[in-house]
């Protein structure tokens, strides 16, 4: 058995994160993909994990397509009681690739978030939205997953090393978290 | 023969009822829905670890020029397991309805794809290899134990001790046993009872998801099975697939003798690029490829160079019809070595985004080539 060999059309179902093909595979993109037989099988893993989400429900996370276009979703994440994010709210952009989910969606803040891990532009470092993605995580997992960064920096590979040297000081830390979310 | 108690063949007509009724949120077994697809698991792969997912959900998720990871517990592999026949007539069995549905979907999405999954499930890893003959149902596995007594029933016995399975693993090539009948099937490689397979690597791991359904669908003869083995087994690791990567240490010793020891492809310039054996299912192949020059189908047949050796009558994974008689011939075109030294030609882009359109990577080094 040889992947895409001889133009065997699911070869493209394995594009390397790191490739200028993988980080171009936008929203915009993604409904073109999803016209082929691949892409029903994505069209229906949202689909369910959108039912699942809908029926269950986390407490402080929930997301929903945005528009007519499946794959891309909004979600909201609130700040964990007891931690500086206590009492705020953040939307965030999760746009899906048409490989997904063996491939993670791209996540970004939309709302500014002053964190250690998120930089300017929205940007979250975590590690299981690179390379330590499972096709066995969904929707709910990752923003689960964020929740948690949220009171847990990683301050030792920081995007934002600003706030990652403020962590130490919780109060003046608060501080920056509301004046940011305010701002927004 | 499986006497008739342990058969799945007096499945409550109630949840056949309740199935054909019922969508996929009312499955009479939730644990049998694809972590992956989220629906309900078609043509069941067991990895070494215990876990399961449809053939082409971990076929699609493992790694094209490295060891993959279990997308559940991490632990890595390499080979892309058989089609366990016992899940598939059990899920079949459980599930009639939406395992027809599942079906349909699949056979679509391979047609708009021009790919295969394997057809003839029971015949195509039985030992007389007999697949050609066509119809599956009326003929026994020769030289076996296991069948599948009545209509529809599914033989839930192992093939070993002949009495239910108690805490079962799933081999390479699919069947099932105890995993405490394990060690009879050989010292340094297990070889399957069942089709004559060898297990590359260690012992795999319990599939819970398989034990705990057995466990509620048989409660008192599993309760039997665990007390007669209860003195012997606490040497294998009852945690099973849960545990994900922690294995025992017999296990783990195993692994170190066996041939699967994923460190050796840490050294990538012997990787074909997205190339599978379809003998033992390791994926990628390392070291020597064999490619078959008369199989026309697109994905083409290989073999590594161990299963050439051995001579493997196996045909595809993909239901390519490969045959004995076909030519094979050494193939180093999808070589990462190869490759790379194709791009350093073309000097642009780098290997990643070549392989992104692996598909036209001949093609597009031609083009590259003219343009310098």
């Amino acid at each position: 058995m040889a992947r895409g060999e001889n133009s065997e059309s699911h070869g493209s179902g394995n594009v390397p994160a790191s490739s200028p093909a993988a980080a171009s595979s936008t929203a915009k993109q993604a409904p073109a993909a999803a016209r082929g037989a691949e892409g029903q099988s994505v069209v229906r893993r949202l689909q369910s994990e959108l039912m699942a989400l809908m029926m269950g429900g986390d407490p402080g996370v929930s997301a929903f397509p945005e528009g007519d276009n499946i794959f891309q979703w909004i979600g909201t994440i609130d700040g964990s009681a007891a931690t500086v994010y206590e009492g705020t709210s953040y939307r965030l952009g999760l746009a899906f690739p048409s490989d997904y989910p063996y491939k993670p969606p791209k996540v970004r803040f939309e709302t500014p978030c002053f964190h250690p891990n998120v930089d300017t532009h929205g940007n979250i470092c975590l590690d299981i939205l690179q390379d330590k993605w499972s096709s066995a995580y969904d929707v709910r997992t990752i923003l689960l997953s964020i929740q948690s960064l949220l009171g847990e920096p990683n301050n030792d590979s920081p995007l934002n090393t600003q706030a990652a040297a403020l962590w130490a000081n919780q109060e003046e830390f608060r501080k920056m978290v509301e004046k940011l979310y305010k701002a927004a | 023969m499986a006497s008739e108690d342990r058969s799945v063949s007096h499945a409550p007509e109630k949840k056949e009822e309740a199935a054909a009724t019922a969508g996929f949120d009312d499955l009479v077994d939730p644990r049998f829905q694809c972590c992956v697809c989220l629906e309900l698991i078609y043509k069941p792969v067991v990895i070494a670890c215990g876990h399961m997912s449809c053939f082409w959900c971990v076929h699609r998720a493992m790694d094209y020029h490295r060891q993959s990871y279990c997308a559940i517990c991490r632990q890595p592999y390499i080979h892309f397991p058989s089609i366990c026949q016992l899940l598939h007539h059990l899920l079949l069995k459980l599930e009639p309805v939406e395992y027809k549905k599942r079906e349909k979907e699949v056979l679509e999405t391979e047609k708009s794809n021009g790919t295969h999954s394997p057809q003839n499930i029971d015949l195509l890893y039985s030992k007389g290899n007999n697949y050609e003959n066509g119809k599956d149902g009326d003929s026994k596995l020769e030289g076996s134990k296991i069948g599948f007594p009545g209509e529809d029933s599914v033989d839930v016995s192992c093939p070993l001790c002949k009495e239910l399975l108690y805490q079962p693993a799933v081999l390479n090539c699919g069947h099932v046993y105890c995993v405490s009948c394990l060690p009879s099937l050989g010292d340094e490689a297990l070889k399957c009872q069942v089709c004559g397979g060898l297990h590359p690597g260690g012992f795999p791991n319990v599939c819970l998801d398989l034990d705990h359904f057995l466990e509620e669908y048989f409660p008192s003869e599993y309760e039997s099975r665990r007390n007669q083995l209860k003195p012997e087994n606490s040497q294998y690791n009852p945690e099973g697939s849960s545990s994900g990567t922690s294995c025992s240490k017999d296990n783990m010793d195993r692994q170190a003798k066996g041939g699967t020891n994923v460190q050796k492809n840490l050294n990538l310039s012997n990787v074909h690029i997205g190339v599978g054996c379809d003998s033992c299912g390791v994926y990628p192949i390392m070291g020597m490829r064999y490619k078959c020059k008369d199989c026309t189908e697109r994905i083409g047949f290989d073999l590594c160079g161990e299963c050439y050796n051995n001579r493997s009558k196996l045909p595809g994974r993909f239901n390519q019809q490969h045959t004995s008689d076909h030519r094979m011939e050494l193939d180093n075109t999808r070589l990462y070595g190869g490759l790379i030294a194709q791009l350093a030609l073309i000097g642009a882009g780098g290997i990643g985004e070549a392989i992104a359109d692996d598909h036209e990577i001949e093609d597009d080094t031609d083009e590259d080539a003219e343009l310098l």
